[in-house]
């Protein structure tokens, strides 16, 4: 199966806010958006395609976006589509508007995700009652806790690598204007001593509820190859999914995650993802994310994730395979722009493009998103050259 | 084995509710925000048409829509249909026409009821003025209704 190439020419974000009260969710799309195509140099007439992603329905209560939408994002006469896959939807949504690409039906596609939790509350939406099964009333921090202990109790963890990560991101916001939260005061000490949320989660340790939009222009080949800026060639993308309520499943690491991530990087041609990867925007909305990921999808062994972040090794400065430089879901988390922020920021850091976070020299970056129960995926690799 | 006796199949309400909010942006909340103070406001757009009520963007140029202007409280319906038993959810409890009004000033209709007797006191081409709500707190339902101009 052939493809053509796809690239990223142009990356659009709006700042990440607690609440965004001065614009709508047509204003806080337009500015992501308006950016993208400010970077990618095209006019709204140059855009074939919109591919569009937000959280589930019941997280803000607009039922369909993609009709209210549609002249805010410059769509009028084109096809507009919305992609729903839960926490994953944004890198869901970019895979989506890359194969439109890829298939030679579109050259230009502008791709968006947002967001305003502002308007809603997620733990409410995540938490509604089923009258067949107990409902534990607790949102995503106690859905994972558990899962997160599992990891703990098998891998030998020590007790306060959570609090590694979230300082390290937490600092990494530092170096990224659009982050939410951007703490310059924030501790080791004060994220061991902050409120126990869901155990062994604290609440420095998880994400915040953000208002956002993240858009990108992509590109087929000709297109990419006129553009006079920078531009992120997509290596591979790849999506999976598995059934949730199946008490036989690997919850620490999914084999949807692993198989994801195997095809991804069989796509890219990478066989030693620790050493060829130079830079990872990974999905940790909850900080032990972190280890759990990095051995599900290959860049440590089994039970060894832990001991790359106590290492450093993740870390923006001195890492040898830097995670989440922008901050990553723990600083800023727009839910339904989340997954395409990350996919996102690994284009800007193979264009050069990452500002105050960007890692010298970067060829290679992963972008990664995961959803629901941790039952649907969503990775791409960008790379500067063409592959 | 499973039986098949749909009798003994289980149901159970499932009742969800929650009150969103939602930001309304500068031109929305313009034009909402003039209907508070007794006036309507209408979206100018480049070619210098105007729409109210207004959207955001331009619906075919998808231009940011940058300027708000007054426009009349008179205006001619285009086109309407009765509604003799209006249901409780909607917004009006009396018989009324749901009709869409262009107000002076303005290229597109908007729509709304107008309060008259019967449908035999409506017309394609009639003249309607806007019958404002005395208490008004920035919300398409602060416009009353509409009723025959002269009739205000």
């Amino acid at each position: 199966m052939s493809k053509q190439r796809a690239a990223v020419i142009g990356v659009g974000q709006t700042k990440y806010a607690s609440t965004r009260g001065d614009v709508s969710m047509a204003g806080l799309v337009r500015e992501a958006a308006y950016r993208a195509l400010e970077m990618a140099e095209k006019t709204w007439a140059e855009i074939d395609a919109v591919v569009i992603g937000k959280a589930p329905d019941f997280f803000e209560g607009v039922m369909m976006p993609e009709v209210y939408l549609a002249e805010a994002l410059g769509c009028v006469g084109k096809p507009i589509l919305r992609v729903h896959t839960a926490g994953s939807v944004g890198g869901s949504t970019a895979c989506v508007a890359t194969s439109l690409v890829q298939a030679g039906i579109h050259g230009t596609v502008l791709t968006l995700g947002f967001e305003k939790q502002s308007e809603s509350n997620a733990m409410w939406a995540l938490s509604l009652p089923s009258p067949f099964t107990t409902s534990i009333n607790a949102g995503a921090g106690g859905y994972f806790s558990p899962i997160i202990r599992r990891y703990m109790a098998f891998s030998g963890a020590p007790e306060l690598i959570g609090c590694m990560v979230a300082l390290k991101d937490r600092q990494h916001a530092l170096n990224n204007p659009y982050a939410h939260v951007r703490d310059k005061e924030l501790t080791f000490d004060k994220v061991v001593e902050s409120q126990m949320l869901w155990d062994p989660i604290r609440y420095s340790e998880t994400c915040p509820s953000s208002d956002g939009a993240c858009a990108m222009v992509l590109a087929s080949e000709d297109v990419a190859e006129a553009h006079d800026g920078a531009v992120a060639w997509v290596h591979g993308t790849a999506m999976r999914s598995e059934a949730n309520n199946y008490g036989g499943r690997n919850v620490v690491s999914p084999k949807a995650s692993e198989d994801c991530a195997a095809d991804v990087f069989a796509q890219a041609g990478i066989t030693n993802p620790r050493k060829d990867i130079d830079a990872v925007e990974m999905y940790v909305p909850f900080s032990w994310y972190e280890p759990m990921w990095l051995e599900s999808l290959g860049f440590a062994e089994v039970g060894e994730g832990w001991k790359m972040v106590e290492s450093g090794a993740t870390k923006f400065e001195g890492g040898d395979l830097p995670v989440n430089c922008s901050g990553g879901v723990l600083s800023s988390n727009p839910i339904g722009a989340s997954g395409m922020i990350r996919f996102a920021e690994a284009a800007l850091q193979v264009m050069g493009e990452a500002g105050d976070h960007q890692v010298d020299g970067a060829k290679k970056a992963f972008g990664h998103a995961y959803g629901g129960g941790a039952q649907y995926y969503a990775m791409w690799v960008v790379g500067s050259e063409k592959n | 084995m499973v039986e098949d006796s749909t009798s003994d199949v289980l149901r159970a309400p499932l009742t969800l509710e929650y009150p969103f909010t939602r930001t309304t942006g500068p031109v929305v909340g313009g034009f909402l925000t003039g209907l508070r103070e007794g006036m309507v406001l209408g979206a100018k757009r480049a070619d210098g048409t105007v729409m109210c009520p207004p959207l955001e963007y331009d619906p075919i140029t998808s231009d940011a829509i940058t300027e708000l202007v007054e426009i009349g409280q008179s205006g001619t319906v285009t086109t309407w249909t009765w509604n003799g038993e209006p249901r409780k959810q909607q917004p009006f409890g009396q018989p009324f026409a749901w009709a869409m009004i262009t107000l002076d000033g303005a290229d597109t209709p908007m729509l709304h009821g107008v309060f008259v007797e019967g449908p035999d006191d409506m017309s394609t081409g009639m003249r309607v003025t806007v019958q404002w709500r005395e208490e008004r707190e920035g919300h398409i339902a602060d416009i009353a209704g509409f009723v025959p101009e002269g009739q205000e």
